[in-house]
């Protein structure tokens, strides 16, 4: 009787050899879907840098960077499976971006997807997601409405614009109230009367809401406010606007291309508001500063992170230097939090221990990320309902005030919340007269 | 009263810009019956070329300007040699999709080389200048861009209805094969038209790089106004692209002053309007 063992063996074989190669894949692939070409280009360049240089340091060893993904080498819990991104462009359009996130789901098999960055974008996308059952987190876009759709697969990692509007208001009372480094207290008469700006799409109108919402609240008054087409060749008219508005704070929420253009022309028209400010986006890229040089000096913006936070979180410092080798510049606030975006997604691999949907979903809700683990100067990362109505929202996120100073060659310095603040507050804004 | 005249003021002097960077697009449909969609990309390059004589040579950005115009001309004519010369034989379609394939082209190739990246030019005699009559005060190199534009349209106007060449040009526009009889060289005619369409859009984004951004992509938001402004003037109407470049130039200044969201809405809509009522544009052939 010819014995039986070859056979039992090799089908011992061909199992363990299935079954391993599904329990430790050799790679995971996630979706990245970013604005890469279109007027919005050099933005997502930046964020696909730092989601790049993420994935770099979850798969290879960086020993000197004192975070648990940079001893990794992989995802530790999936057999050391190395993170594959695969980009797509979705070119600032939002149908285009639901298109990208079906291929990527359909076609490219990732198990997941980051982005989009434009609101509006992610907002399609992510329903594509939505629909597959996979997860999306997504790591900075910032329309309140995206986490308040109750959907089960999509998780949201940066704080939103109710958050940086709160900001916005509590920074203007603490100026009158006399707490901004350098600077005695300002009369409320002098900064009370807003001008907003809002780029047209989901983004712009849900910071003009906010910023109505929050101005009400606080007593301040707004004299002009409207949304215009950010693909405009020519912003004069507009800016005429908020001069003969007679405003004495202007707010804006504008890509970059748009703010650069808003900024030349009111340099142009001499406009001299007593405080300028920005809502992230085009005021925090490093092309704004590079492009627009001294005329940039004393504008305010809502971020989330700063070079000069490296003396609270020595982390973010080198982590930038890095950065700052391969791109060339500094992180901004996106990129970092795109960074921090797929550091949530190594995380909730690792604490899923597979590639199944439903584990990385009850990974996600579970997660608990502390704070000396980020870049950024949050309380860490942990999904809940912050404010009404949100759901699977980081609730340990929240942002800063910076302010840009000495360009060219200048620096976003922090000032608000007060007590970070690493500069003193250059107020009145110095005007472009 | 101060902020209309202001309004109608910019309103002008961006309509300027905008008819001058039309001025060879309608020149080229006249001639040839062809929409250039690379036209905002041979704007783009002349940009380029500005930015970089301005930035790494440290020349007055206005020492550039034969420069822009030079390549926007030999662009045009190997465009036309070497692309437009053999999609002339397909059917329409592939003209449109011909002309749409070098936008695409010219736009990622100036990515590749220089990057998505956002730059400005940061001196010259009028970078940053400002012009100041009574209340208004103007941006010093739009009001020269301007005045060159006037001086465009002023020697193609003279050129084509008043010398040889532009004779030849009306000719072979009207009717090629007749003017192909008559002994004029319309594969030349046509050459030069691309040639002098991009000489003039090379020197428009040359003067546009005093005051506006340089990006590989900045080609697409001039495009679409000039479009509608060749559309509204009429199709190979030299005359009809000024006025139609000034009447949009009031209608988004006006529209971005009063309704900002809506101010494209006005400018498409005046164009919809023309295509409906008057397909020829106001003073098409």
């Amino acid at each position: 009787m010819r014995s039986k063992w070859p056979i039992v063996l090799v089908v011992c074989v061909a199992l363990v050899l299935a079954f391993g190669s599904k329990a430790a894949p050799k790679e995971v692939k996630i979706g990245v879907i970013l604005p890469l070409s279109g007027p919005l280009a050099p933005t997502g360049k930046s964020l696909r840098e730092g989601i790049e240089l993420c994935a770099d340091v979850v798969n290879n060893k960086y020993p000197d960077l004192k975070i648990s993904i940079a001893q990794w080498e992989g995802i530790p819990n999936l057999g050391g499976a190395k993170i594959k991104l695969v980009f797509a462009d979705h070119r600032a359009d939002a149908g285009w971006g639901a298109d990208q996130a079906k291929r990527l789901i359909r076609d490219e098999k990732v198990i997941g997807l980051t982005g989009c960055y434009n609101s509006a974008v992610t907002k399609t996308a992510s329903v594509e997601a939505e629909r597959a059952g996979i997860p999306f987190v997504n790591g900075e876009s910032t329309s309140p409405a995206l986490t308040k759709r109750g959907f089960k697969w999509f998780w949201r990692v940066t704080p939103h614009e109710t958050w940086f509007t709160a900001d916005l208001f509590n920074f203007l009372d603490g100026l009158v109230k006399g707490k901004a480094r350098g600077v005695k207290a300002v009369s409320k008469g002098q900064i009370d009367k807003l001008a907003v700006a809002t780029e047209n799409t989901e983004w712009g109108a849900a910071s003009l809401k906010a910023i109505e919402e929050f101005a009400a609240k606080h007593g301040y008054k707004i004299v002009e406010a409207f949304k215009y087409p950010h693909v405009a060749a020519d912003l004069t008219s507009e800016a005429r606007r908020l001069m003969a508005s007679g405003a004495n704070t202007y707010l804006f929420a504008s890509y970059l291309a748009d703010s650069i253009l808003f900024i030349k022309t009111l340099k142009e028209l001499g406009a001299s508001p007593r405080l300028v400010w920005g809502q992230d986006a085009g005021f925090v890229e490093a092309d704004f500063g590079k492009t627009l040089g001294s005329a940039v000096n004393g504008i305010l913006t809502r971020d989330l992170f700063s070079p000069e936070l490296g003396n609270i979180k020595p982390v973010a410092t080198q982590l930038n230097k890095i950065y700052k080798q391969r791109a060339g510049y500094d992180f901004s606030g996106s990129s970092a939090r795109d960074f921090v975006g797929l550091q949530v997604w190594a995380h909730a691999l690792n604490e899923a221990k597979s590639t199944d949907p439903k584990a990385i979903a009850k990974a996600l809700n579970a997660l608990h990320i502390p704070s000396e683990e980020l870049i950024m100067p949050w309380k860490g990362v942990r999904f809940g309902s912050p404010f009404p109505g949100d759901t699977q929202q980081n609730e340990l996120g929240s942002g800063v005030i910076n302010q840009l100073q000495g360009f060219p060659g200048g620096k976003y310095q922090v000032v608000y919340p007060f007590e970070f603040a690493t500069a003193n507050l250059m107020h009145p804004f110095p005007g472009w007269k | 009263m101060e902020i209309a005249t202001q309004l109608v003021t910019y309103g002008i002097l961006m309509g300027c810009i905008f008819a001058f960077v039309s001025l060879g697009l309608s020149l080229i449909f006249g001639v040839m019956n062809i929409v250039n969609f690379a036209h905002g990309e041979f704007m783009m390059v002349g940009m380029y070329v500005t930015f970089l004589i301005s930035s790494y040579l440290r020349l007055d950005p206005l020492v550039s300007l034969p420069f822009a115009g030079a390549l926007g001309f030999l662009l045009g004519m190997i465009s036309y040699r070497f692309l437009i010369t053999h999609i002339l034989r397909g059917p329409m379609v592939a003209q449109l999709f011909g002309t749409f394939g070098l936008m695409l082209f010219l736009r990622y190739l100036v990515m590749f080389i220089f990057g998505p990246d956002v730059r400005t030019i940061s001196h010259g005699l009028l970078v940053g200048k400002t012009i100041s009559f009574g209340w208004i005060s103007l941006d010093a190199s739009k009001v020269i861009t301007a005045g060159a534009c006037v001086l465009f349209f002023g020697f193609i106007y003279w050129m084509i209805n008043r010398t040889k060449l532009g004779r030849a040009l009306r000719a072979t526009s009207l009717d090629t094969e007749a003017a192909r009889y008559m002994g004029i060289d319309t594969e030349r005619m046509n050459a030069l038209a691309w040639g002098i369409g991009g000489a003039t859009v090379g020197v428009a984004g040359g003067l546009l790089a005093h005051f506006y951004y340089v990006t590989p992509t900045v080609g697409m938001l001039f495009i679409l106004i000039a479009f509608a402004t060749v559309a509204l003037g009429g199709f190979g109407s030299i005359t009809g692209a000024f006025l139609a470049g000034i009447i949009i130039g009031l209608i988004q200044g006006l529209g971005g002053h009063y309704l900002s969201e809506l101010k494209f809405t006005f400018i498409y809509a005046a164009y919809f309007l023309t295509v409906v009522l008057r397909p020829r544009g106001l003073f098409g052939w």
